[in-house]
Parts: C-alpha cells; structure tokens; sequence
C-alpha cells in the first residue's frame, strides 16, 4: 500500500472479527516499523508490551478487559499493543548517549560544531552551545524528571501515530485506545509487568474490521485555513485545490461526507452478532 | 393497589406512555427503526422485569439513576431473571440486553459484554 492511501484509507475500526487471527508475522512487521519511527536525539522512549487475546491466560485477559471496563472494540480485537512511555529514556544523560552515536556515524555534523565535548558541557555543566547549534543547555541541563516524562509521552505517542499506519498498510483495521480507566492504570501495570516509573500512553487494537471501514463516513476534520497559517498566526497558508485534487488521485481521500445509508442497520447487525445491547 | 396491580390494570398502551419507555423507544428507533413486533416482544420482556421489581418502568430508572450500588443490584438481578426465562445462555444475554438497553438508552450506564462464546467462534 502506498503512504498516501495507508493514511487516506485509515479509519478508527470499532467492531472486529473476534474470529479471525493476525498472523506473527504481521504484528512484528508493525513493530519492526515503529523500531524505526522519527524522534529527536533518537531517543526512542517507547516500551511496547503486545497481548495476543487468545494466547494469554484467559484470567489475565478478563482482568485487562475488566480494567478497560469491558470496552467492546477492546474485548473483540485479537491483538492489544500496549504502549508505555519511560521517562529514564528521556533523561539528559540518555541524551547525551544517543547523540554521541548520531556523532559517532556523522549523523550530527560537526560542521554545525556537533561533537562530544559541546554536547558534554551543555548538557552537564550548562555551557551555552556556540551559534548554529540548539541550545541544549537549556533545554536539557537540570532538567525535571516530569519534564523527561513528559517528553517520553510525547515521543510515543509519534510513535502509536506510525504503528497505526503500519497496521493500515498491513491490510488490518486499528484503533488507538486508552490503556485503561485511570483508576486501573497500575493494575494493568502490574499484570504487564510494567515498571512503576513507567508512563502509559495508549494501546492499539488491532485485527480484520467486521465493520466497512468507509460505513462511517468521513470523521470531521476541521478546515484547512483553520489549522495551518503562513509567516503568522491567523494568517491562512493558501490551499491550491489542484494540489487537493493530486493527492486524492494518489489516494489520500475519504469519498463520502455521510455515513451510508445503511450504516445504522450495519450496527445494528453488528452489535446482535456480538451481543451488545441495541 | 400495587405497582403490579396497576401495570396489569393500564395494559400495553398504559406502559408506553412512561416517560422512560417513550425516551427508550424514540432514542432506539431514531438509529435502529425497530420492527412492532420486536417492541412488543421487548416491552413484554420489560414488563415482566417491571413486575418482577414491584416498580415502574419510571421508578426502576430514577433509582438506578441516582444511587450506582442499586444500579448494579439491578444488574444482578436482571442476570437471575433472564435465566428464569431460558435456560439458553445465549437467549438469556439477549433478554438481559433488553433491559440493558433501557437502561442504557435513559441515561443509566451500564457495563455491556459480548456473548460469552465470542473467542470461539470460526466464523
């Protein structure tokens, strides 16, 4: 699947087929792909623990339901992939190390005055970093646990953004899920075997959709000039409409505003195939 | 005169005419436009639960409502009727899954599960 269908095709997939498996091979390709996802100074803070529904002890599994409250795209999903965040992969000394390798294989050029010593003095001892470099000194240098926290949150989040898309191009329906309610987070910690300092961030269902992904109709998304601005806030980025009309030719649309016409009978359906209440 | 003596007493058309019901059906039909038929089996299946309960479609949701520990003692309760009226597990989820509805569709949230034989299905 090309890039641009994979995010045009997307869709938040609700209803499952409870019946049907992910092959392995599928879900370590979407792994594989997060493994490579962006992240500045390549920290890559994501802790990803996957659940198959029906590998794991059946008791273990209704406790993970029961902490999620039993959500229905949860309870029918064949494949949770939870994601945690570790603050301590965000800390200035993890910094430092992940930016020596970018040094070491040139990816951090020295040219920009990139190399051990600056980075070692800006992050340590505070030392302002020479023109053409970011100041990592204040950004870095004492920098708050929470703060680490909040920038490992971040960073996975980037990450459940791409491991979406990797199940999309996998041919697979996903949907980006809380982990669990608040007041569960630590019990799903302790049945995962998480570390306490760990953060969760968010769990991605995923298996064959039961449901037609396009039945929904377009989610709404809020307008273009709205969102983006050029030079100054408020000031909208011009949208040539030609450009809007190449990409949906590639493949980055959603064809219809409504849901179909038969959508609500869809659910209708659905939720008696499952048991749900209509 | 009892709540159940009453209920017996309006009849069918009396029991529509609860707030609670005409807030369930028009919620549901709006999404689902429902069949007569279906509303007739699931009021008649509400009205043994109603009189089961010695309340009104009304009451039964205030209660549930304002108070979480009566909502879920209903929850139980309902789990026991639904097997007095089948001995099918399957016919039982779909019987407590009316009520659930009602409740649901008033407002009342309840917890909602799929059938229990859902992982092992082939199809």
């Amino acid at each position: 699947m090309e890039f641009l269908e994979a995010v045009g095709q997307r869709r938040s997939v609700r209803w499952f087929k409870t019946w049907e498996q992910v092959p392995s091979e599928k879900i370590q390709r979407i792994l594989e792909v997060v493994r490579l996802t962006t992240c500045p100074g390549n920290l890559q803070p994501w802790r990803v623990v996957v659940v198959e529904r029906d590998k794991i002890d059946p008791e273990v599994r209704d406790q993970l339901l029961a902490c999620d409250n039993w959500q229905g795209a949860h309870t029918q999903a064949p494949v949770w992939i939870y994601f945690y965040a570790d603050p301590d992969g965000a800390r200035p000394e993890t910094f430092a190390t992940r930016t020596f390798e970018l040094v070491d294989v040139g990816a951090l050029p020295a040219a920009f005055g990139w190399n051990k010593k600056s980075i070692e003095g800006a992050i340590f001892q505070n030392e302002t970093m020479p023109a053409g470099m970011p100041a990592i000194n204040e950004l870095l240098h004492g920098l708050p646990y929470e703060m680490s926290a909040n920038v490992a949150y971040a960073e996975t989040v980037g990450a459940c953004a791409v491991a979406t898309l990797a199940a999309v191009n996998e041919g697979l329906g996903a949907c980006l899920h809380m982990i669990a309610a608040p007041s569960k987070q630590e019990e799903v910690k302790r049945l995962l075997g998480m570390p306490d300092s760990f953060v969760p961030v968010w769990q991605l269902l995923i298996g064959y959709p039961a449901e037609d992904p396009d039945a929904g109709g377009v989610r709404p998304r809020l307008p273009f000039e709205q969102i983006f601005s050029y030079e100054k806030w408020g000031r909208p980025f011009s949208r040539d409409e030609r450009v809007v009309e190449e990409l949906e030719a590639e493949g980055l649309k959603q064809p219809t505003g409504e849901p179909k016409p038969n959508r609500f009978d869809e659910l209708k359906y659905l939720a008696r195939m499952f048991g749900y209440p209509v | 005169m009892s709540a159940t003596e009453d209920r017996q007493r309006k009849g069918d058309t009396d029991f529509r005419a609860y707030q609670s019901i005409q807030l369930w059906m028009d919620v549901v039909n709006k999404m689902y436009h429902l069949s007569e038929e279906e509303w007739r089996g699931r009021l008649h299946v509400l009205q043994q639960f109603c009189e089961l309960e010695d309340k009104d479609p009304d009451e039964i949701i205030a209660e549930a409502r304002s108070d979480r520990a009566e909502k879920i003692d209903y929850m139980r309760r309902l789990k026991r009727f639904a097997k007095t009226l089948t001995a099918n597990p399957t016919v039982a989820h779909d019987y407590e899954n009316i009520i659930r509805s009602f409740f649901i569709n008033n407002g009342a949230r309840v917890v909602t599960k799929p059938y229990s034989d859902v992982y092992n299905r082939t199809q």
